[in-house]
């Protein structure tokens, strides 16, 4: 029985927000992405680029200024954010430079990125660190307390020591929704991952607008990434990211293609993130809970891909008319 | 009718290999509605595109109301006046009519959110003006074709257009739908617009332009009035010798039923079944043409026949034999062949060789194969001689097939699907996108096939290629077959209103 | 024009390549060494030792496997990603086999590891592949989610299954050892009389030459067989295939599962033909080197060999870079990855020029339509 009660703990669900904060941010940005019509496989890649360069960046702001470091605490951390939505929109742009000018297939252009991240994350942790796998800790922000709702007692775990990127994530969520529905920049986006020529036609320029979803998945992953290094585990190692970055892809088609869709599938794939964190006495092997996340995965892209339904036009390279 | 809107002078388009469109001069007056027809290939849409930007000129000028004019993009050639409403709808299914209509021209607040409400009101206003039936929150994806079409124009009409171009708007309308289209254009010529219209069919060209530009092989041939001319006369001029407009139909004593369609029954999506309770059969010797305006059930009906789709209701019968869950090679097997209505789609692998496209579907022949592995001296026999037999025009038979122009490829989907004497045809659209050449020649190896004893079945939403080719005439409607009929007994105009739902008792069409 | 194509088919990945090289430059040059220099280091470590050119034709040996069976699966459409957790998969359950049964004759027993590899495999594709067919689930995550399942089966499969009782204390985590009949037989004994011998030699085994068989006999499959002609059709236009009556499901399956199969015996180099036990700090990594090699082959199983003995070599000269021109070996994975980038832009840029080539000249002069029309509508 108190197995039953430690699933619905309010812990566990404030354990399972924080955790599904690198695949709600992941997520969000396949969303503009693909709405445009651009597959994005390498957010894996580039979320790992966002851990490395997220905690590098943290811990050489505080090394490089380290006066600042101490009067504003939040700026290592910041500064290791910035750093990583950077390297996501570099990566971000070759990714679109590749598929959407070079029109090579989308997958192919993600699978590579995610071999070239992966190759240099190594690498330059070697370089600047000497150890191939890990990078020596960082500290991570201020923990916010949520004013009028840290009083109440019952929601104490969930409201209290909250990560600012935590209250930003759920604030971009809404903010892309309202933007994907009801401004000029979203009609066109869409319009773009649906039938590019007719967009064309009218004038709508499709490569820019398919280059700004790119972007912005890419600074999205990347800021997943610094999440994941600065706020969880305070430094980077090898592999940290698990292939959070394609389980980002499952929600966002999980979640239909919009940001509160993401926002609930994230949800989901946090909380058996999270569960699989807090588990301890169960008679299933350790190794296996660690992939907890992955089986669910399967099961949710085996059930409910049918009922989704997908941008027409995405993952299909557009070539203007006359070239 | 005064003033010249707009008028082109040696404008001349080039292509790899061709030249698309060759010093051509044009001159439409405003209030005028002016038709422009050749053949496919002729270089009509070239011209219509250099027309709205989305094509450069080579050499030439453009002048618009007098002036001189670049027209580099489609926003610059909507910004003076012009509007193009395309053949093959530029919309979007997912988004309502309001949003497709101001879709790149959209009225915004601050941070560019969207004024919908202001925009759905616009559009309604214009809506209003010319008597068009719209609902701006309605999803253009449930809309009937011809209410697409309405949103199309009001699309041009919004950005404030004054010269409308129309392309080929009548392929995908019924009679009774082009007869409200027409009455449309008329009203937007009294409004102080100009239409220019690209045809073929000489017929409603006739019945509603003012003047009519004749284009063939990149050159115009001439500019003649509406009025006094006759449909030969622009005929001979599009293809440059006298066009043959009857095709022979010699009586043919039809044999055994080899198609037997009972009761089928086919799911759509959703609730509503697209094929309901389907009748017919189909003897060899004879051509049995289903008439109907696409979306209908037929294309559902032809992939079942072949199938390609699963039948829930009802039974098939191929010679005799049922056929009702056989598989698509099975049926193939049994002698059936199949000319899709999109080629592209279902027809030929365009990267392929044009060999490889030749053998699809007959590539486990025993004539092709030596146990597991293809026979290329028997297949590259096999290739030379279709190619010489239907007059394919092919350099190099390893080339993809994409080099081919469209009536070509038509035709290596013919001479396959012809050989190794299939009992049955079926043939869905067969002369879509193909040019007065290539449509005869179609039109002529389907008579061929009927009276060789095949049995044709021919689906089409060309009504004068059903009523010229086939020996009896049904009628798609809603998924089911309205009526039926033999040759001779049903002219078009009463053709066209069973497929749009109305009968013969002359019920008005709901809506 | 055909002597030009082919000019040109032939430069494109070696101008690729270059290029790859060029853009791994810039990084060499702002970490402050000499491009020239490591390139230098590099051939002359991977050219002017024998040690070196033996080792680079056993790291060749599982790529040319790793990048069939990528390549097979690309022909279909299908993402092949999981290669990397089958061969986990293939090289346990060949372990499994080896170690676990004794007494076999040498002729029974290698055959049934290797089988045991490529059924292993083709299991841990099945549901990927059906999840695909049945119900659209795009098999890129499902496969790669399969991978990191099988990363942890492996590891408690090895760790705390199976781990050999003599290795207990030790900081070793492996498999009992495979018995001496599972082995694949080393080529030293076939290159001795050639006066070649050393450990280098003894290296390699009998998979090199079954792997170079194995891919003729698949170019020879695509190229010739019925079936390779549906492979071709359901690539090109799966619509159109269907209606030719080529059952495109089954095609798919069939050549997933060869994929798979052929995946299994990834690790087999190594497990079989080195080691002779599945450690847990075993080769990995080379499903992704498979689907590189892959790409640069072009899914064409004979181009298969050069491009697995590129990255072969491009991996050997990694250990000579590190320590002969101190740069950190990863670059070598840099360089990898940008030829791969490089490679496939390189490719589409080739492909899209041939197709407009092609359009002129296929079609002989008639009308001027064909162009408009084609374009047109």
């Amino acid at each position: 029985m108190e197995y039953v009660t430690s699933l619905f703990s309010v812990a566990l669900l404030a354990s399972a927000i924080r955790v599904t904060m690198p695949i709600l941010l992941a997520s969000l940005g396949a969303v503009h992405a693909e709405r445009g019509g651009v597959v994005n496989i390498g957010l894996e890649g580039i979320m790992i680029m966002g851990t490395f360069f997220g905690a590098v960046g943290a811990y050489a702001f505080d090394a490089q200024f380290p006066f600042l470091a101490k009067t504003w605490p939040d700026l290592a951390p910041l500064a290791g954010v910035l750093a990583a939505i950077a390297a996501g929109l570099l990566f971000g742009l070759i990714h679109a430079l590749v598929t959407i000018t070079f029109r090579v297939d989308q997958i192919i252009s993600g699978v590579a990125l995610n071999l070239l991240a992966g190759g240099l994350a190594r690498f330059l942790n070697i370089l600047l660190f000497e150890k191939a796998t890990q990078s020596p800790g960082v500290r991570g922000f201020t923990p916010i307390d949520i004013p009028l709702l840290r009083d109440l007692p019952a929601l104490r775990p969930l409201v209290t020591g909250v990560s600012p990127i935590i209250i930003t994530g759920v604030a971009l969520v809404a903010v892309s929704q309202w933007v994907l529905r009801r401004t000029r920049f979203g009609l066109r986006l869409r319009a773009v991952g649906e039938y590019p020529l007719a967009a064309d036609t009218l004038g709508v320029n499709v490569y820019r607008l398919r280059y700004a979803g790119v972007l912005l998945s890419g600074a999205l992953a990347g800021m997943a990434g610094a999440y994941l290094a600065i706020e969880q585990a305070h430094l980077y190692f090898e592999g940290m990211t698990q292939g959070r970055g394609f389980i980002a892809l499952a929600a966002m088609i999980f979640g239909n293609w919009w940001p509160v869709g993401a926002l609930g599938a994230s949800a989901l794939f946090g909380y058996f993130d999270a569960l699989s964190l807090r588990v301890v006495r169960l008679p299933v092997p350790y190794q296996f809970i660690n992939v907890l996340p992955h089986i669910v995965t399967i099961l949710v892209l085996a059930g409910f891909v049918r009922r989704a339904r997908m941008p027409a036009a995405d993952g299909v390279p557009y070539t203007k008319e006359e070239e | 009718m005064s003033d010249l809107f707009i008028e082109l002078q040696g404008i001349t388009k080039r292509f790899p290999g061709v030249v698309a469109n060759d010093r051509i001069g044009l001159a439409v007056h405003r209030g005028e509605i002016h038709a422009i027809v050749g053949e496919n290939g002729a270089g009509k849409s070239t011209l219509m595109r250099v027309l709205y930007g989305l094509y450069q000129p080579d050499e030439g000028a453009i002048a618009v109301k007098g002036h001189a004019v670049t027209i580099d993009s489609p926003r610059r050639a909507l910004e003076l006046g012009i509007g193009m409403v395309h053949q093959h709808f530029m919309l979007i299914p997912v988004f309502t009519v309001a949003e497709n209509v101001i879709l790149g021209s959209e009225p915004v607040w601050r941070f560019g959110r969207l004024r919908m409400r202001e925009a759905q009101q616009r559009v309604a206003e214009l809506c209003r003006q010319y008597g068009f039936v719209l609902d701006p929150a309605a999803e253009v994806g449930s809309l009937s074709v011809g209410e697409q079409q309405r949103v199309e124009i009001i699309k041009v009409l919004y950005r404030g257009a004054e010269l409308l171009i129309l392309d080929e708007p009548t392929a995908v309308l019924v009679p009774q739908e082009v007869d409200e289209l027409f009455n449309n254009l008329r009203q937007l010529v009294a409004q102080g617009k100009t239409v220019i219209f690209i045809s073929h069919k000489l017929d409603e060209v006739l019945a509603i332009s003012d003047q009519i530009t004749v284009l063939r092989r990149g050159r115009v041939v001439g500019t003649v009035p509406a009025a006094g001319t006759t449909k030969a006369q622009l005929a001979e001029m599009m293809v440059g010798r006298p066009v043959l407009v009857e095709l022979a139909h010699p009586p043919v004593e039809p044999g055994p039923v080899r198609l037997d369609v009972r009761q089928v029954r086919v799911p759509g999506r959703g609730t509503r079944p697209a094929v309901r309770d389907v009748s017919f059969a189909v003897r060899a010797g004879e051509i049995y043409g289903i008439a109907g305006v696409e979306g209908n059930g037929q294309t559902e009906l032809v992939e079942t026949l072949v199938g390609l789709r699963r039948i829930t209701g009802g039974r098939l019968l191929i010679d005799g034999r049922d056929v009702t869950h056989a598989t698509a090679r099975a049926i193939r097997l049994m002698g059936v062949a199949h000319i899709p209505e999109d080629r592209h789609r279902r027809g030929i692998a365009l990267p392929m060789a044009v060999w490889e496209n030749m053998i699809l579907g007959h590539h486990t022949r025993g004539e092709f194969t030596h146990g597991a592995l293809l026979d290329r001296p028997a297949i590259r026999g096999f290739v030379r001689r279709r190619v010489g037999d239907y007059d394919i025009r092919v350099a190099d038979v390893e080339a993809p097939v994409l080099a081919l122009s469209g009536g070509n490829q038509q035709k290596v989907v013919v001479a396959r699907e012809f050989s190794f004497a299939p009992q049955v045809l079926v043939a869905a659209q067969p002369t879509r996108g193909l040019d007065i050449g290539a449509t005869e020649f179609v039109m002529r190896q389907l008579l061929a096939a009927r009276s060789s004893g095949m049995a044709v079945l021919l689906v089409s939403a060309n009504l004068e290629e059903i009523l010229s080719l086939s020996d009896r005439v049904g009628v798609m409607y809603g998924g089911a077959l309205v009526a039926e009929f033999a040759r001779g007994e049903v002219s078009a105009a009463e053709l066209g209103l069973y497929m749009t739902g109305a009968g013969r008792t002359g019920e008005a069409r709901a809506g | 024009m055909k002597h030009r194509l082919l000019v040109l088919q032939m430069a494109t990945p070696v101008l690729a390549i270059l290029f790859g090289m060029l853009s791994a430059s810039v990084i060499i040059l702002a970490i402050g060494r000499n491009p020239l220099d490591v390139y230098a280091v590099m051939v002359r470590f991977n050219l002017t030792r024998t040690d070196s050119l033996f080792s680079i034709l056993f790291k060749t040996t599982p790529l040319i496997f790793a990048g069939l069976a990528v390549a097979l699966s690309f022909r279909v459409s299908l993402f092949n990603i999981g290669v990397e957790g089958q061969y986990y998969i293939g090289a346990f359950c060949a372990a499994l086999v080896g170690f676990s049964m004794r007494g076999l004759p040498a002729v029974l027993h290698l055959p049934l590891a290797l089988l045991a590899a490529a059924v292993g495999a083709m299991v841990w594709a099945l549901l990927p592949i059906v999840l695909k067919l049945r119900r659209g689930a795009h098999e890129v995550i499902t496969t790669i989610m399969m991978n990191y399942i099988a990363s942890a089966l492996l590891l408690y499969l090895i760790n705390d299954v199976f781990r050999d009782p003599t290795q207990i204390g030790t900081p070793r985590v492996r498999t009992p050892l495979v018995a001496a009949a599972a082995r694949v037989p080393s080529l030293g004994p076939l290159l001795a009389p050639l006066g070649l011998h050393g450990s280098d030699v003894e290296k390699l085994n009998l998979l090199l030459p079954v792997g170079i068989v194995i891919a003729v006999v698949l170019a020879y499959f695509l190229s010739r067989t019925r079936f390779g002609y549906e492979v071709r059709a359901v690539a090109f236009n799966p619509l159109a295939a269907e209606a030719a009556g080529i059952p495109n499901a089954r095609v798919q399956f069939g050549m997933f599962m060869l994929s798979a199969g052929i995946a299994g015996l990834v690790g087999l180099n190594d497990i079989l033909g080195f080691f002779g036990y599945l450690d847990i700090d075993f080769p990995k990594g080379l499903g992704f080197l498979g689907i590189s090699v892959a790409l640069l082959a072009k899914n064409n199983p004979l181009g298969v060999i050069p491009a697995a003995l590129l990255f072969g070599f491009l991996d050997r000269g990694a250990a000579g870079v590190q320590f002969f021109a101190r740069v950190p070996k990863e670059i070598i994975v840099i360089l990898q990855a940008l030829i791969i980038l490089a490679i496939v832009v390189a490719y589409e840029l080739l492909t899209r020029y041939v197709r407009i080539q092609r359009k002129r000249e296929a079609e002989l002069p008639v009308t001027a339509a064909p162009v408009a029309e084609a374009t047109g509508r």
